[in-house]
């Protein structure tokens, strides 16, 4: 049975990840992406991990994605633009593509002969939001405070390119216009009167 | 469910904690600053530098001491590329402290964020896991696409941001994929612990392949399969000691090869998959350094990054790129040498091949010193792939002396230009004997050095790393990275041509404030200096990878 | 006493770098660099005082290790012993006066800074030179000086000759720096080390491979080959036959650098060199023969150029080749201390009569042809004075300081002829001989300088008076020594154990052992003189100088009448044996027509053909290469997936 949900679920994976970078609309791909989501997440589910599949949903397709679209309904973009070439790149591409396929598939088609690794079935007695909490704060405290630090990076990176001096608003300032002068408004250009020839 | 024991000993990570803190209070302290005291963030920032290595020299570690619960760790090498990493963004700062005003991008931000990519240099070069060695990259390099991308009025800036951040995100996806392939075979982070199974794994690997070679020579005779069994020591541990077990229980030969079979067969895939994700790795770190064909983001990005943040770039990243380099392929992955050797050779000598010819043809000298840095990259490899801890001293020697080069380099570039001005083709070098000879004395120096000319650091620099693959054996390398060095001359030549022999087209007067000039000055006199007292920095190299 | 030593040497290098930098003025410039001089000449006295009375033992340590290559490591370091620490105070104490000596004749030359600059320059490479305390800044100092040298002998570089001169100077003694750096080499291969003491402590214990194949099948002593390659080196630098040819011509530059680095130390370099390595070369009967013979030929032959020259300047520096040759001598006769007493003596009143030739030119306005001289006794009554005491002490005039030094070359090579060393017997009489020849062409210069008509034009006549005081002043200071230091110090340096520990002698070939005497220094000082007037060389220097005066003051008529006589030998002399005219047809045509061969064949064919057709190729493909980079965002992530695709392929597939 979970074999079965597992490769259902993979199956639409796979579709829906290459309907993203196939199709001609980018909302729909956006929404797509949203499905890739989803089924990973479900895949996720399926390995008991589940703090994992939550958080994908809740972060990437809660916020991120929504984010995303709401962007790309914004901008108008010219979706012929972007996919000229397309058709003339594909054969190579897909010829790369193939043989990086292949490669992975004759290293990683032995994947299940090894072991399990330990550390991979240490957590399963516990559940994993609770493992995660036991050691993201102790064992793990380094690598969490870089990652506090990367968003912060994140934060202070997002302000120092979207803010802009205040050039757009449009306000009055009373008193230059009182104080104006002939001088700053008109400029008189002396030129010699025009002759005919 | 008990809680880990703690080894957290804080007291090491003193100066990364410094840093950190010091940059959130700037960037506070910047957003409360009226306009004209902007300048005090830039005194701040680089107090905080001076501060940062003063801690750094004063906690000098003897050892190796591991904290963080092993995920940090503090070694007399960290500790000295660290110092670089500090200095040269000290001098880096100064450089571009009046050309970024100039542009009307001289905010606090950009500061913070290079103080932000210091710390991350820092936790690069003080990793000691797979996951802190990426964290450390990321906060790098996040906080590189900020400072390309702050020059909002240039189009090109925008470009060449999004293109660093567009190939840094693939980069970073294969390093990741390639650590989580490590992961799966080894189960560990930890890169002691990874070296230790990777070791058993490489070991496990060679007696495999010793025996199945055996196997198909022999085909039925006997005895001699179990006679390797007595030849394989059972405290070897492993999949060798397994094999030895089954082979000194078993007397029928087929039977034996049956039963070890299923054990070989795992052992040569474990070995492949660690091979598959050292190539993954590898990528993420040549990709940081801009080795051929990970390279082709350096052209663009250093072009059209404002020369400021090129110079930021080119400089001190580098050195931590050396530092994860040493991390991942030397603290973790010395078992798998045999196999990143050959992988490096190929690299290097695309790197020395495509850096030095492609640069020929330039006639912006920003890019110029964009394929230069590929070229440099090629050499800086060399010393690496030896193996051996003189060779790693060597490269450490390089990139240290690349690091201060590039600095002059684009430190002299940020000089000739003014507001409105990029200084950034090779025809504006024109003349610069005319225009002020001190200044064209200093680039004759870098430039020399760059080209590995005696009596510059760079000749030291070339002639160091060449030796130690002399050493390793690789002679056909090594004339392969001459003949190179000798086509790459032409470039570097080429502008002290110009420099002196050409007549000014432009007679602007070259202004610049004290700070830059006796800072430049410094640096190609170091250059200079280090040129004829060359131990002196090969001393502190060597002693900082233990070898006296 | 380690700071010290630093301070010695870096005070000129300093100095140098200050005056030749920052060129503030005149008046700064010569403060500075006499300054600093003195300083050295302070210090380098205390040093003396030190190591020879004060019982300091010998400093030899390194002080910084420059670079490390495999297991040979180029080091910076010091050795002071009893020989450094002579070589020391001679080097500062000439320099210095020298430094004193310029601020008159340089006075009006625009190249003022400059001048003092590399003069105190030469004074830092002179000084690491003696005090090195191993072979490659030994080599360094050798260097340094030769590089000074070329500078200043073309200092006047708007003068043709002059920069012919340098040329010759820097390619003449390229040959010799060609040998010496390979005498290094083969040092560096038989010993394994750089350090003095480690191969003179090796070579001592016999310790090294005897022989040296050079070519396949010849076994060579690898003592004899090491120190003829050494000495060749200092053939060079010391103009010995027939690498002597440079330093005539190196007359070009300034007088007081013909004094200081022309007569007093540079040329010594090649002396002091072959002194300090007498633990080698006393192991190798067949080089110090070599050396001897060579030593012979340059006293000889070269003084009796100096009866044919008319440039005042000339003359000294011909002399100057003889008496480096009397050193020679003695150091092939392994009188190494004998050899270096001479040295130091031959630094004090060469460097005077330089100096004073040097105060006759500025008197006559830079006229230096004897010829259009004479009388000038009456003008310059401090110049003639000290002139005299210069000559008396360089023909050896019983009690000057020449007497001392040149007679104990003598008895050295009368004791090496006795010893029945190879080429000792025409050592001996061409050393002989040249007393005569000496004093000959000594009083001959001095009688058509200062005796006999006034010669000279009106102009010139009337504007003669005594130069400066900082002109006399060095003269007269140099007088001095010139006078004394034969008597004081030949007791100590000669007889007794001043070179003990810095110069070795093999019990046999010690010249001086019989005559360790127990009596007070006085009366041995006396006793020499004595034993010195009933010798020949006595009476052959009285003889030269009665030929002198007969002949210039007598019967100023004479000496041309004879050259009619003797036309084709004179024309050899004045040909100076025809050296320059063969090593200008032979080395410098020679070469010029294989080059312009190799031109025409190489350069023309396969650099023009083929390397410039590879720059071509490279060009061409770089232009070409350069357009993978197109810009397009998505190639380049193209460009790092198929890079993937290969080192996945190549390396884990595969």
């Amino acid at each position: 049975m979970i074999k079965i949900t597992f490769y259902l679920f993979a199956l639409i994976l796979i579709f829906a990840a290459s309907r993203v970078i196939t199709v001609k609309n980018p909302v729909h791909a956006a929404l797509f992406l949203v499905l890739a989501f989803f089924s990973s997440a479900a895949i996720w589910l399926l390995l008991q991990a589940e703090f994992l599949a939550i958080a994908l949903i809740l972060v990437y397709v809660g916020a991120v994605m929504v984010l995303f679209l709401f962007v790309l309904m914004m901008l108008d973009i010219n979706v012929n633009s972007l996919r000229e070439g397309f058709v003339r790149h594909f054969p190579i591409a897909a010829f790369v593509g193939a043989v990086i396929l292949l490669e992975i598939i004759l290293v990683i088609g032995a994947w299940h002969k090894l072991p399990t690794p330990e550390a991979a079935t240490a957590l399963a007695a516990v559940p994993n939001t609770q493992a995660l909490g036991m050691v993201l704060y102790t064992e793990y405290v380094y690598p969490f405070e870089i990652a506090a630090a990367i968003l912060l990076v994140a934060m202070i990176a997002a302000i120092a390119l979207t803010m802009r001096p205040h050039t757009r608003a449009k306000y009055q300032k009373p008193e230059e216009q009182v104080s104006v002068r002939r001088e700053d408004r008109i400029k008189i250009v002396k030129m010699p009167s025009e002759t005919k020839d | 469910m008990e809680i880990a024991t703690l080894n957290l000993n804080m007291l090491g990570l003193l100066p990364e904690i410094v840093l950190l803190t010091m940059a959130c209070l700037i960037l506070v302290i910047d957003a409360y600053l009226p306009k004209h005291q902007r300048y005090l963030t830039y005194q701040l920032t680089q107090g905080t530098l001076i501060g940062t290595a003063l801690l750094i020299f004063a906690s000098f570690p003897e050892q190796r001491v591991l904290a963080m619960n092993d995920m940090f760790i503090s070694d007399p090498m960290g500790a000295v590329l660290k110092l670089f990493i500090v200095l040269m963004v000290f001098f880096a700062f100064i450089y571009s402290r009046e050309y970024l005003r100039d542009r009307n991008i001289l905010k606090g931000e950009y500061f913070v964020l290079g103080l932000f990519a210091v710390l991350g240099m820092m936790i690069m070069v003080s990793a000691h896991s797979l996951l802190t060695v990426y964290l450390g990259l990321e906060l790098l390099s996040l906080s590189l696409y900020t400072m390309i991308a702050m020059h909002h009025k240039s189009q090109t800036a925008s470009e060449a941001a999004m293109k660093y951040f567009v190939l840094g995100a693939i980069a970073s996806g294969m390093l990741l994929y390639g650590m989580s392939m490590l992961y799966g075979v080894t189960g560990t982070l930890d890169l002691t612990r990874l070296a230790q199974t990777i070791n058993q794994i490489a070991n496990d690997h060679t007696v495999s392949v010793a025996i199945l070679e055996k196997i198909s020579e022999i085909k039925n005779d006997n005895i001699a399969v179990i006679a390797i069994g007595q030849q394989i020591t059972e405290n070897a541990g492993g999949a060798t000691a397994a094999i030895a077990q089954i082979l000194s229980e078993n007397t029928d030969n087929t039977a034996a090869i049956a039963a070890i079979k299923p054990i070989i067969d795992q052992t040569m895939q474990s070995y492949t998959i660690l091979l598959f994700g050292l190539v993954f790795v590898i990528i993420g770190v040549a990709f940081k350094l801009g080795a051929v064909p990970f390279h082709v983001w350096i052209p663009d990005v250093y072009q059209g990054a404002p020369t400021a943040v090129t110079l930021f770039i080119a400089s001190a990243p580098k050195i931590a790129a050396f530092a994860m380099l040493m991390r991942l392929l030397v603290d973790g992955l010395q078992g798998l040498q045999v196999d990143w050797q050959n992988i490096l050779i190929l690299l290097s000598i695309l790197s020395m091949a495509t850096g030095n010819i492609i640069a020929i043809a330039q006639t912006n000298i920003k890019r110029m010193l964009a394929y230069s840095t590929i070229a440099h990259v090629g050499y800086l490899m060399l010393g690496v792939l030896t193996g051996t801890q003189e060779g790693y001293a060597a490269s450490m020697f390089y990139v240290v002396v690349y690091a201060l080069m590039t600095l002059g380099a684009f430190g002299m570039i940020i000089l000739l230009s003014r507001a409105g001005f990029e200084a950034d083709q090779l025809d504006d070098f024109k003349g610069l004997n005319e225009r002020n000879s001190w200044y064209a004395a200093l680039m004759l120096i870098v430039m020399l050095s760059m080209a590995g000319m005696p009596p510059m650091i760079g000749f030291w620099a070339k002639w160091s790393v060449l030796a130690q693959v002399i050493d390793a054996g690789f002679i056909w390398l090594a004339i392969v990275a001459v003949m190179f060095a000798i086509i790459g001359a032409f470039y570097y030549l080429r502008i002290i041509k110009l420099m002196y022999f050409e007549k000014a087209e432009d007679k602007t007067p070259i202004e610049a404030n004290i700070d830059m000039r006796i800072a430049l000055s410094a640096n190609a006199l170091i250059i200079l200096l280090l040129g004829i007292m060359p131990q002196t920095l090969m001393v502190v190299c060597l002693g900082a990878l233990g070898v006296s | 006493m380690q700071n010290v030593a630093l301070i010695i040497v870096l005070a000129p290098l300093v100095g140098a770098i200050i005056a030749g930098l920052f060129p503030v003025s005149r008046r700064f410039a010569h403060r500075v660099t006499i300054s600093a001089v003195g300083l050295s000449f302070f210090l380098s006295l205390y040093v003396f005082y030190q190591i020879v009375f004060g019982g300091h033992e010998i400093f030899n340590e390194t002080l910084y290790t420059w670079l490390v290559a495999g297991n040979i490591s180029l080091e910076i370091g010091f050795m002071i012993d009893s020989l450094t620490a002579l070589m020391m105070v001679v080097v500062t104490f000439v320099s210095w006066m020298v430094h004193i000596y310029t601020i008159g004749y340089m006075r009006d030359d625009p190249g003022y800074q400059r001048f003092f600059s590399y003069i105190n320059l030469f004074t830092f490479s002179m000084l690491m030179l003696v005090m090195s305390n191993n072979f490659v800044q030994l080599f360094f100092g050798w260097e340094a000086v030769g590089l000074v040298s070329y500078l200043l002998i073309g200092f006047w570089y708007t003068r043709e000759t002059a920069i012919y001169a340098n040329l010759k100077a820097f390619l003449v003694n390229r040959v010799g720096d060609f040998g010496f750096i390979l005498g290094i080499a083969a040092v560096l291969m038989t010993f394994n080390s750089l350090s003095y003491t480690e191969v003179f402590g090796l070579a001592q214990a016999g310790n090294y491979e005897q022989t040296i194949s050079i070519f396949s099948g010849t076994e060579w002593s690898a003592m004899t080959v090491i120190c003829i390659l050494l000495f060749i080196g200092a053939m060079g630098k010391s103009a010995q036959f027939p690498l002597h040819v440079w330093l005539p011509d190196s007359m070009e530059g300034p007088t007081p650098i013909s004094a200081l680095i022309h007569a007093a130390t540079m040329v010594t370099a090649g002396i002091f060199m072959v002194a300090r390595m007498s633990p080698l070369f006393e192991l190798s009967e067949t080089a110090l023969s070599f050396v001897l013979v060579i030593g012979a030929i340059t006293a000889f032959f070269m003084g009796i150029l100096a009866i044919v020259q008319n440039d005042i300047k000339r003359v000294v520096a011909y002399s100057t080749l003889s008496q480096l040759g009397y050193m020679t001598v003695a150091l092939g006769a392994s009188a190494y201390a004998a050899g270096i007493f001479h040295l130091m003596t031959h630094a004090f009143f060469k460097a005077l009569l330089f100096l004073g030739a040097g105060s006759v030119i500025i008197a006559m306005h830079h006229e230096q042809d004897m010829r259009k001289m004479g009388g000038l006794k009456k003008y310059l009554p401090i110049t003639y004075w000290t002139m005299l005491i210069g000559s008396l002490a360089l023909i050896g005039f019983p009690g000057f300081a020449g007497f001392f030094s040149k007679d104990a070359i003598i008895e050295a090579a009368h004791h090496a002829y006795e010893a029945e060393r190879a080429g000792a017997f025409f050592a001996y009489y061409a050393v002989l001989l040249g007393v005569f020849i000496t004093a000959l062409y000594t009083f001959r210069m001095f009688f058509l300088t200062f005796h006999g008509k006034e010669r000279m034009d009106e102009h010139t006549r009337e504007h003669l008076h005594e130069t400066p005081s900082v002109v006399t002043g060095p003269l007269i200071a140099l007088a001095i020594p010139s006078i004394f230091i034969g008597m004081f110090t030949i007791s100590p340096l000669l007889f007794g154990h001043y070179f003990d520990g810095a110069i070795f002698v093999e019990a046999a070939h010690n010249a001086f052992a019989g005559h360790e005497s127990h009596s007070s220094v006085a009366w041995m000082i006396i006793s020499f003189i004595g034993h010195g007037l009933l010798q020949p060389p006595f009476w052959l220097a009285l003889f030269g100088f009665g030929t002198a005066y007969y002949f210039y003051m007598i019967r100023p008529d004479l000496p041309g009448e004879i050259v009619k006589n003797i036309e084709v030998p004179y024309k050899i002399l004045l040909d100076k044996y025809g050296f320059d005219r063969f090593n200008d047809w032979f080395f410098a045509g020679g070469a010029r027509r294989v080059g312009d061969k190799f031109w025409k064949m190489g350069d023309i064919k396969t650099i023009d053909g083929l390397i410039n057709g590879t720059a071509n190729t490279i060009g061409w493909f770089s232009s070409v290469a350069r357009n993978v980079q197109t810009g397009m965002l998505y190639h380049y992530a193209f460009a790092m997936i198929i890079g993937l695709a290969v080192l996945l392929g190549t390396f884990v597939i595969l």
